[in-house]
């Protein structure tokens, strides 16, 4: 089983397969166009219910109205834990609160 | 990062907070799901802090860059991102002598550390006699980075894990339990908690393929359970594009993923088998995988029911409150079934009275972490108790190991929708020649 052909300098010689699998490719995104100036904007805090999320983003909160008093800030939780949004029963109304603010910071929070 | 893109496709600016240790994985769950540009800001926020000044030490040393984060314009690439990998990576990959070839996949990060068999072309061709489906045929896509396992992409691990052509259709089935949802391969496999793929062997296959189920299964020394283990790993990695510090952000790492393969000892069981329980034929062969993250063996407390029952109650960890695995030997399963134990009231028992006061447990008592969405599972206080296995179903138990009065535990999570996952396992048309072949390859101690 696996027998290689005698290289040049006498010991087997292997031609090998790459392990690496292919993949579909995914088209690629660029990001959204960000807005020039806070003031005034809506800006949401996504928690994805990881213990630091909630501190983590309450310390921005807190920090960005210090800095921008206009700033208006609103809240969203997953639904679930370590599952995106997007695929839980809470897809519609994380999609209207997404529409509903000018930006969005969340946290990884691991 | 997968609720910054949707946030992202829905056209409103997103920005990531990650702890600095986790920027790199952000980036290729990103690049995954092809966004590769989005906006992370590094922060040295502890991970799963819960000290509100070290949140707020974090985050003041980078509010700077999240207001710039925010704001600032998009560069050329943000805007219109550009490929960089290969679509199509090619097929025969390098030439060398054995430790040209270790040192060469050991450097592009797909070996385990372990020394590999180079899978050439007439290795390869070899492993693929286990199997009657086509090498381009794709039997999934492993998470996360959705890599296609086509059937030779499976026998090219095995060749380098020193699998045998007969556990082919092991591999196969256990690609089609990876990528089943039910599984959570895309949380296990990347998870800080060191998830390991545990792997149980059913049917026949375990005796054609030589699958140890006795004395010391999980320990090295049997091709099968080794390899069969190494494989899968290899494949995780190198289908799956789970990479040690990259995608898989395993705090401490666990051994049990270079193997963790067992197989049920049936014939000395007093009951069904575990594939039989998922509904399979007692005459098929199947595969059943689950993630636990520790691997305990506890001397029993007493040989009588009561014992070997308390053993197992007594010493089920809180903190996990998942998915677990009871192994008994045979003789204690049969002291068990003689007292007219089933494994449905094994199963209800363990759940019911594995239990701590819940200030040991406080996310169960506190209604966070895992008890989300399991209202039931909350205790009204901290002294009231509650069960560490909130459900029997949560439960499987296996009957393997040798002669000895140990019992094992491996613990699982309690990830909301995650479960054991039983694939039947096909076997080729050549099955007997093929067994006949290799099945004499056993090791023979010399007695000393």
């Amino acid at each position: 089983m696996n027998a290689g052909v005698e290289g040049s300098r006498g010991a087997a010689s292997y031609e090998v397969l790459s392990p690496w699998a292919n993949v579909d490719p995914v088209p690629l995104r660029g990001i959204t166009p960000r807005t020039a100036d806070l003031a005034g904007k809506k800006i949401g805090l996504f928690s994805n219910r990881k213990r630091a999320a909630e501190l983590t983003l309450t310390a921005v909160e807190t920090r960005l109205k210090e800095q921008m008093p206009s700033v208006e800030t609103t809240w969203y939780t997953s639904t679930r834990i370590n599952t995106p949004e997007a695929l839980t029963e809470g897809k519609a109304r994380f999609e209207a609160w997404v529409k509903s603010v000018d930006a969005v910071v969340l946290s990884v929070a691991d | 990062m997968h609720d910054a893109i949707s946030v992202e496709d829905l056209h409103r600016p997103a920005v990531v907070l990650a702890n600095e240790g986790f920027v790199t994985d952000g980036r290729s769950a990103a690049s995954n799901k092809g966004m590769p540009v989005v906006r992370i800001v590094p922060e040295t926020v502890p991970c799963e802090c819960s000290i509100k000044e070290h949140a707020e030490t974090g985050i003041g040393g980078v509010m700077d860059q999240i207001l710039e984060a925010l704001v600032n314009p998009l560069t050329a690439e943000e805007a219109s991102p550009k490929r960089k990998e290969a679509e199509q990576a090619s097929r025969i990959v390098f030439k060398g002598d054995l430790g040209e070839v270790n040192r060469f996949f050991y450097k592009r990060g797909w070996g385990d550390g372990m020394p590999l068999m180079p899978p050439t072309e007439e290795a390869v061709r070899e492993m693929l006699t286990g199997t009657d489906l086509t090498a381009d045929h794709v039997v999934g896509k492993i998470e996360p980075r959705y890599g296609k396992a086509t059937v030779e992409k499976i026998a090219v691990n095995a060749v380098m894990a020193g699998a045998l052509p007969t556990y082919m259709p092991i591999l196969i089935a256990g690609v089609e339990a990876l990528t089943e949802q039910l599984a959570q391969l895309g949380s296990y496999g990347t998870s800080t908690g060191s998830w390991t793929p545990f792997w149980i062997i059913n049917g026949a296959i375990r005796n054609d393929a030589r699958v140890n189920c006795s004395s010391g299964a999980m320990s090295p020394g049997d091709i099968a359970n080794a390899t069969i283990g190494r494989a899968m790993g290899l494949i995780i990695k190198n289908v799956g594009g789970a990479r040690k510090a990259v995608e898989d952000m395993g705090v401490y790492g666990n051994p049990g993923r270079y193997s963790s393969v067992i197989g049920e000892n049936e014939e000395q069981s007093p009951w069904e088998p575990l594939h039989v329980e998922d509904g399979l034929g007692r005459d098929e062969s199947a595969v059943t995988l689950f993630f636990p993250n520790c691997y305990s063996q506890i001397w029993q407390y007493g040989s009588d029911d009561r014992g070997i029952l308390n053993t197992f109650i007594y010493n089920l960890q809180p903190g996990r409150g998942g998915l677990c695995c009871l192994i008994m030997t045979p003789h204690h399963a049969r002291t068990l079934a003689e007292k007219g134990w089933t494994k449905p009231m094994i199963r209800k028992f363990v759940s019911e009275f594995g239990r701590v006061p819940a200030y040991r447990h406080p996310s169960f008592h506190q209604g966070g972490g895992w008890t989300v969405n399991r209202p039931e599972t909350v205790a009204p206080g901290p002294m009231d108790t509650v069960a560490i296995i909130p459900n029997p179903s949560l439960i499987k138990i296996l009957v393997a190991g040798g002669p000895g009065a140990f019992l094992g535990l491996a613990c699982g999570s309690g990830m909301v929708g995650a479960d054991f996952v039983t694939k039947k396992i096909r076997l080729p048309a050549n099955w007997s020649k093929l067994v006949a072949k290799y099945k004499n390859l056993v090791p023979a101690y010399e007695k000393y």
